[in-house]
């Protein structure tokens, strides 16, 4: 039995810049494991601790996620090993192709008992992927996962609907999407860093072709809403609160 | 010369990263400072992630890395606006280490990897701060047993800490003649009988207690010698120039702090229409206090890098701790001047970094000592 993570390498958003027309620039964002992936890794190692079983790491991307730095990164935060595809033709690839690859990786990998993804990348942010995957491995994919333990061989996964939640439990393969708020990653120490440097990593090349994908021709930031610019007199607290909330309630927010 | 640093110091810096973004909160250091209370929750987090015994031997449990990336966690700790205690216990420890039995070494240990001080080091007395030799401590030998009496002061962590590395004289040995020689270290257990600490009232440094400790006929058996008879002084000078540099790096972090937070400022801050930034004499200060961290940078990393490569950092040192000291100050000084009256008041942590930062120009040997030993050692290479 194998418990698998997709990750992805990806600009870290805290060197994003943003232009005063509201656009985002990543270009010159360093690469890191994409932000909430390490939600997912953190969440398929206490699967595997649980199961006693092997946690491996699958990344498909461009020549830069084979570099000694990618793969430290991703296996420092608690992978036993790795699994790349790593071509030019998935530089900047969007959802499908990358699912095609990573579902190449992943059959790659004897006996997968689960796929676990993060919630959505940090530079695209389509949450497209996992479903894709699940649809060509043909497992049952389940999204905004807040928790999974293991029951025996099977899977009890907790995951958000509406403003409630659902249980699920799973007894084939699955590809999970993991909820940003899963899990707190554990920070990877000298020696989870060192110990990455020698842990078994295998890069694949790409099978076969992959899908064409639509052109992005333009982008726009969110429209900004408009501000009601409503004061509360908070002379008087109690009335102040009142009012606050009345005016919470007409929004919607409450 | 490569400047660049390795894969494994840059993921250790981003895992570092993140753990003061979840456990060093801003608001967190100002609770923490004006409750004089001990970062307990930091220093837990810290061991959990393996950063609180880094540079320890593998045999006691820690990791071991090089002086560099001590170096580089140091100053990354105090950048992030954490203090600066949190971290270095591979130096202070190296005293018990490398002199320590192996049940004082145990003892020692047990403590580190609980968060809590190895110990508090029994060096500095009233009438000997730069003036080591002139320590007053005496152990006495009387029916199979140790006493020791004395007065130490400015005792970092003596509340909190379980131990003393005391240094003490021979009461025994008169005179002038192999005074430095007179000097033994003892393990001293704070809780003996005899042992009175008392809290000092100090202007920064509120998160760390700093202590007077009266030691009155404490009574300790011949086990708990530390090293060898008559080479106390020598075992405790053996660590203290990469202790200084320690000091260093954190002060490096601290300017960076100060100046993260005052670049930010002058380019939010609007006055006379601009943002303040736009004004030349704001751009001087900026350009001055970069300036004064770049060079504090090179010499920090340049003497660690000399370190590890095995040179006499003797005179690096003492320009590294000097130099850092001063320039720490001035530039977070310029960065209060920067920040106006809300720089003055607690909500910026800049006025902690500022009340924190005055006391690295005196502790760990003052900017007076730093420039004798530089000095007399750099004079030394010109004497015909």
């Amino acid at each position: 039995m194998t418990v698998v993570v997709a990750h992805k390498w990806a600009p870290n958003p805290q060197e994003a810049t943003v232009a005063p027309g509201g656009t985002v620039d990543l270009s010159r964002a360093k690469p890191a494991v994409s932000e909430y992936d390490p939600v997912a890794i953190e969440v398929g190692r206490r699967l595997a601790d649980a199961w006693g079983c092997e946690l491996v790491g699958v990344s498909v991307g461009g020549p830069e996620i084979a570099a000694p730095m990618a793969r430290k990164a991703a296996l420092s935060r608690g992978l036993d090993r790795l699994v790349v595809v790593a071509d030019e033709r998935l530089s900047g690839a969007g959802a499908t192709p990358t699912a095609v690859a990573l579902a190449q990786a992943v059959g790659e990998v004897e006996d997968v008992r689960v796929v676990l993804a993060g919630d959505s990348s940090v530079d695209e942010g389509a949450h497209l992927v996992p479903s894709v995957l699940a649809g060509l491995l043909g497992w049952p994919s389940l999204a905004e996962v807040a928790d999974v333990t293991a029951d025996g061989g099977a899977l009890v996964v907790e995951r958000a609907q509406g403003s409630g939640s659902q249980v699920v439990r799973v007894d084939g393969p699955a590809v999970l999407a993991v909820a940003a708020d899963a899990a707190v990653p554990r920070v990877a120490g000298m020696k989870d860093i060192l110990a990455a440097g020698k842990k078994p990593v295998v890069e694949l090349p790409l099978a076969g072709e992959l899908p064409a994908q639509p052109e992005v021709v333009g982008r726009a930031p969110v429209p900004l809403a408009e501000r009601g610019r409503r004061r509360i007199d908070t002379t008087d607290p109690d009335a102040a609160a009142r009012e606050l909330v009345a005016a919470l309630r007409a929004d919607g927010v409450l | 010369m490569d400047f660049s640093l390795t894969d494994e110091q840059e993921l250790l810096l981003e895992s570092l990263r993140e753990l003061l973004e979840r456990s060093c909160s801003e608001e967190y250091m100002k609770e923490c400072n004006e409750q004089h209370r001990y970062p307990e929750e930091l220093v837990e987090a810290l061991i959990e992630s393996g950063f609180g015994m880094l540079g320890v031997p593998e045999e006691y449990g820690g990791t071991p890395v090089d002086t560099v990336t001590l170096m580089l966690v140091a100053e990354e700790i105090c950048k992030q606006g954490g203090p600066h205690f949190v971290f270095g216990q591979a130096l202070s420890i190296a005293d018990m280490v490398e002199f320590g039995n192996d049940e004082q070494r145990e003892q020692c240990m047990a403590e580190v990897m609980a968060g809590k001080p190895g110990f508090v080091l029994g060096f500095t007395e009233p009438q000997a701060g730069s003036d080591s030799s002139a320590i007053a401590t005496t152990f006495t030998r009387r029916d199979g047993k140790v006493y020791i009496n004395g007065h130490k002061t400015f005792m970092s962590n003596a509340l909190r800490a379980k131990y003393m590395l005391c240094l003490a004289r021979d009461a025994e040995a008169a005179g002038d003649a192999g005074k430095k020689a007179a000097f033994t270290m003892w393990w001293v257990p704070m809780d003996s009988p005899g042992v009175t600490v008392e809290p000092l009232s100090k202007i920064g440094w509120h998160m760390m207690d700093t202590c007077e400790v009266y030691l009155e006929n404490v009574e300790i058996e011949e086990k708990d010698l530390v090293g060898v008879e008559g080479a106390g002084f020598m075992q405790l000078m053996a660590n203290f120039e990469v202790e200084r540099l320690l000091m260093a790096a954190s002060m490096l972090g601290m300017a960076e702090c100060a100046f993260g937070d005052a670049a930010r400022y002058a380019t939010q801050r609007v006055q006379f229409g601009r943002t303040i930034g736009s004004f030349q004499l704001i751009q001087e200060k900026i350009t001055m206090m970069k300036l004064k961290i770049e060079n504090m940078r090179n010499l920090v990393m340049r003497t660690a890098w000399k370190i590890d490569n095995g040179e006499s950092v003797q005179v690096d040192s003492a320009l590294a701790k000097l130099y850092c000291a001063q320039s720490c100050n001035e530039v977070i000084d310029d960065a209060m001047q920067i920040l106006g009256g809300i720089g003055y008041t607690t909500d910026a942590r800049v006025s902690r970094l500022w009340l924190d930062a005055r006391v690295q120009r005196i502790g760990g040997g003052t900017d007076e000592v730093m420039i004798h030993i530089a000095g007399r050692t750099i004079l030394k290479d010109y004497a015909v």
